[in-house]
């Protein structure tokens, strides 16, 4: 018996072996981290690597077979609510979050769980800003400790075989508002995290800890003090409350040393009457020395942010020619529907191109400012606007191929009625002065639309039936795999967009699907409403 | 767009001014500027002045406590079609709940038709091959138990003569995300069979429509060569030269008192 069982893992053993891994033991290393393409059986960072491709190197599954994929296992929610989670995966075992912060162990090759954490979270939790409630995004993973942010503002190191706690600290106080969300990331000793709270008028940050004892490292606030660079661009106390929440996970360029954190929208979010200025670091790309957190340099896509338009968004890194020119690069399909295209090492803006309806500005400058129209501001009786306040792309991640050299994008084309309103702070309360009223029905749609990652210049789109929430996947197959609202995880082809496979899932897919090796299988992995769905070939 | 210009046109100047006095006799500023908050965020469903439309008149007295009212309009009320429009700080929702009082203190409008006759005209019309009323006719169209909470008199009078002009929204906000109900739709098969009929449902590679005869199909997408929405336009035959202005109001008068299963 146990020698057929060991027979049948030989081959999975000795392809780990052959990827230089001990199965069984999560010992995933910062050298594994670096590394996570040349291992593509396991998933082991929130975008798949540092560099936020969301691409697999995986090609068993192409566009021959793909239309053959069916369910290899599906793994039940247990607490109903949205399910944003990227599952992490290593040397066997998958490390998923349910909502709202619950952290949960499954046997990669059966969904059978290992083990649940799920920490005691006050009923008062405060939880203002996500239209979709008590959201988790996903764990990082590091030697043989796994890292999940909570609902309540903590950072919490789990034992990765049995779930036990390391370490339990509290990131902020959940009562301003401070909240979490997103999948820490891990880098070589230290965990990096970031807030969400923005609509109860926190004061951003980003943070590192130790990975050994939860000790903060560094703090690197996105909304300067009176006296530090940047306080020019707020008025009066205004910096205070000033939002910027850091609640997407960030990308990581080792050779440059450079960790690239998104900020989000100021505070209040649509009444900016005492907030005059640029109001930075809010709605911007800011580069960090992972060291020590200093800043080397930030490019703010939205001055003086009057829409909510967040820029959390995954930052893209690859490198590419540009007029000749070889150059490292970030990209951002940004919310306020410009694609960016930056040199990472400076910030130096190199080009901004619409990639979805705008009616908000003529177009950006030669440093990439936005050459604002008049009267798009928020008004009592609502000023259409395009886009609306979820923006034609968000946190659902985006995917770029090194194979095709294309971006893709997800993206949700909607108007909406910007309403102004009070702006009242009163801690731990919604600090928003303001909303919208969105054109949706019909009169909405979205897209998968993929874009010369160089330009931003659109090669093809697939229309979708309405604005999607779900991010993408590329794969060495030649597919990319994406998500609908209506509950369609489909497969097109990712040098035309032509749909090869779909399939109805029962409920609307809010995360970004990966894709997996178990035994030397390929798999690829959705959730979609309360459940999480593990697709392979026959 | 469409909505607002015809409940615009729907109302009576002597109801605005009526409006505006009574309104006056309460906290002027509070009304006010709830007045300027209704209008960009309500007044698309409930109409100008609450004169009411896709969503009821808000312009009759309510039972509603102030704590009720509060409520309503701070959290929407789920899976009915009324929605939390946004945040609101708590000054706001009182300057929306004074405002929406001071509509109810209009007197409500009685309407000129005859309930009693409207449903004789109801029955004559052959409504019932269409719509269920407590249970009783056909479901291709909507169900019209309630629709006198539903809908106000404007809204329903337009039904009648221009069908399709507003067609019902979906009420889940997320995931049906407000779209038209009982959308007319053309589709041409790829072997050049043509059904037409209202969606159902509709997702990125499939529509499932109910045709005249209230025959459910269902079409991958991929397998049709056309599928034509066909916006305006209605299933239900229009009563404009059908029924004498006397019949309408008699109507109207029958579907205002529908108001729930009894
Ligand atoms: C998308 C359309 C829509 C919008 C926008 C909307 N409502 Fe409503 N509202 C409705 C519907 C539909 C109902 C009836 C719900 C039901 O049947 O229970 C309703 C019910 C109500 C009621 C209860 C009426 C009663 O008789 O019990 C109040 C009060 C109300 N709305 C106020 C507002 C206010 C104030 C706003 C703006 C902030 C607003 N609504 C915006 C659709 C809307
Ligand atoms: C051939 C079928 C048919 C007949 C006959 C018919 N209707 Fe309709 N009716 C529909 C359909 C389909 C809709 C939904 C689309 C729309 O609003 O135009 C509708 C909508 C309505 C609505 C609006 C409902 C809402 O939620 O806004 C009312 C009111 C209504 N009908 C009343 C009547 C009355 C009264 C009669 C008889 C005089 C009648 N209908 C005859 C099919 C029919």
């Amino acid at each position: 018996m146990i020698i057929q069982r060991l027979l049948r893992f030989l081959p999975g053993i000795l392809l780990a072996m052959a990827l230089n891994q001990v199965p069984g033991l999560a010992q995933v290393t910062y050298q594994r981290l670096l590394r996570a393409d040349s291992e593509p059986a396991n998933w082991l960072t929130y975008s798949g690597n540092y560099q936020s491709h969301r691409y697999s190197q995986l090609n068993q599954v192409n566009r021959q077979n793909v239309a053959q994929l069916k369910p290899a296992w599906v793994y039940q929610i247990r607490q109903a609510g949205v399910v944003e989670t990227t599952p992490i995966v290593a040397d066997g075992v998958m490390y998923i979050t349910e909502p709202p912060s619950t952290v949960t162990a499954l046997d990669v090759s059966t969904g059978r769980p290992l083990w649940t954490y799920s920490p005691s979270i006050p009923a008062d939790v405060i939880a203002i800003g996500s239209p979709f409630g008590q959201v988790n995004r996903g764990v990082a993973i590091l030697d043989d400790t796994v890292f999940v942010g909570t609902v309540h503002s903590h950072l919490v190191a789990l034992d990765a075989k049995s779930g036990a706690v390391r370490w339990d600290t509290v990131v902020a106080d959940n009562k301003l508002g401070y909240w979490l969300t997103l999948a820490p990331l891990a880098l070589d000793g230290k965990i990096i995290a970031g807030v969400s709270g923005a609509e109860a008028g926190i004061r951003g940050f980003v943070d590192a800890y130790d990975a050994k004892t939860g000790e903060r490292l560094w703090r690197t606030w996105t909304v300067p003090a009176p006296g530090e660079p940047g306080s020019e661009t707020w008025a009066g106390d205004s910096w205070k409350t000033g939002g910027g929440s850091t609640w997407l996970t960030g990308s990581f360029d080792p050779e440059l040393n450079l960790l690239y954190w998104a900020t989000g929208n100021p505070a209040p979010d649509w009444n900016a009457d005492e907030r005059p200025g640029d109001n930075l670091y809010t709605c911007a790309l800011l580069a960090l020395d992972p060291r020590d957190g200093k800043m080397k340099w930030y490019f703010q896509f939205t001055p003086h942010d009057t829409h909510d338009w967040d820029a959390n968004q995954i930052p893209v890194l690859f490198d590419a020619a540009i007029n000749g020119r070889q150059r490292k690069l970030v990209t951002v399909a940004n919310r306020n529907a410009f694609y960016y295209v930056l040199d990472r090492e400076t910030g130096e803006f190199i080009s901004g191109t619409p990639y979805a309806k705008q009616t908000w500005a003529e177009g950006l400058d030669a440093k990439g400012r936005p050459i604002l129209r008049p009267g798009m501001d928020p008004s009592v009786e609502g000023t259409l606007v395009y886009p609306y306040v979820g923006g034609p792309a968000n946190w659902h991640s985006p995917t770029y191929s090194p194979q095709t050299k294309l971006f893709y994008q997800a993206v949700r084309e909607v108007g909406a009625f910007y309403l102004k309103g009070e702006a009242d702070y009163k801690p731990g309360l919604a600090f928003v002065g303001g909303g919208q009223r969105a054109l949706t029905g019909d009169d909405a749609y979205g897209a998968v639309r993929a874009m010369d990652a160089t330009t931003g210049q659109m090669k093809w789109e697939f229309k979708l039936q309405s604005p999607p929430v779900a991010g993408l996947l590329s794969t060495a197959g030649g597919l990319v795999f994406g998500g609908t609202e209506e509950g369609n995880f489909f497969a097109l082809d990712a040098e035309s967009g032509r749909p090869l496979w779909d399939i109805q899932l029962g409920g609307g897919i809010r995360s970004g699907p990966i894709s997996i090796a178990v035994d030397g299988k390929q798999y690829v992995v959705i959730s979609a409403g309360f459940a999480l769905f593990v697709f392979g070939l026959p | 767009m469409v909505t607002v210009q015809r409940v615009r046109a729907g109302i009576l100047p002597c109801l605005l001014l009526a409006a505006s006095t009574l309104a006056a006799a309460q906290s002027p500023s509070d009304v006010e500027q709830g007045r300027r908050l209704y209008d960009g965020m309500c007044v698309t469903c409930h109409g100008f002045d609450g004169a009411g439309g896709e969503a009821p008149s808000l312009s009759r007295p309510m039972s509603h406590t102030d704590e009720t009212l509060k409520s309503i309009i701070g959290n929407g009320i789920p899976n009915r079609g009324m929605p939390r429009v946004r945040r609101f700080t708590d000054n706001e929702v009182l300057q929306l709940v004074s405002y929406v009082r001071s509509l109810g203190r209009v007197a409500s409008v009685s309407l000129p038709g005859n309930a009693e006759r409207g449903g004789e005209v109801y029955r004559r019309q052959g409504c019932t091959s269409c719509h269920m009323v407590n249970g009783n006719g056909s479901s291709l169209g909507p169900e019209l138990t309630g629709i006198g909470a539903l809908r106000a008199p404007q809204h329903l009078k337009q039904a009648l003569a221009d069908p399709g002009a507003v067609l019902p929204r979906g009420t889940l906000p997320i995931p049906a995300r407000a779209y038209f109900e009982y959308l007319p739709v053309l589709v041409v098969t790829e072997d050049g069979r043509e059904v037409r009929g209202m969606r159902i449902n509709e997702d990125t590679f499939t529509i499932q429509l109910r045709d005249a005869g209230n025959r459910f199909h269902t079409f991958r997408k991929s397998n049709l060569r056309r599928i034509e929405k066909e916006t305006g336009k209605s299933l239900m035959p229009s009563y404009r030269d059908r029924l004498t202005a006397a019949e309408t109001d008699d109507l109207v008068a029958y579907l205002s008192s529908l108001r729930g299963a009894k």
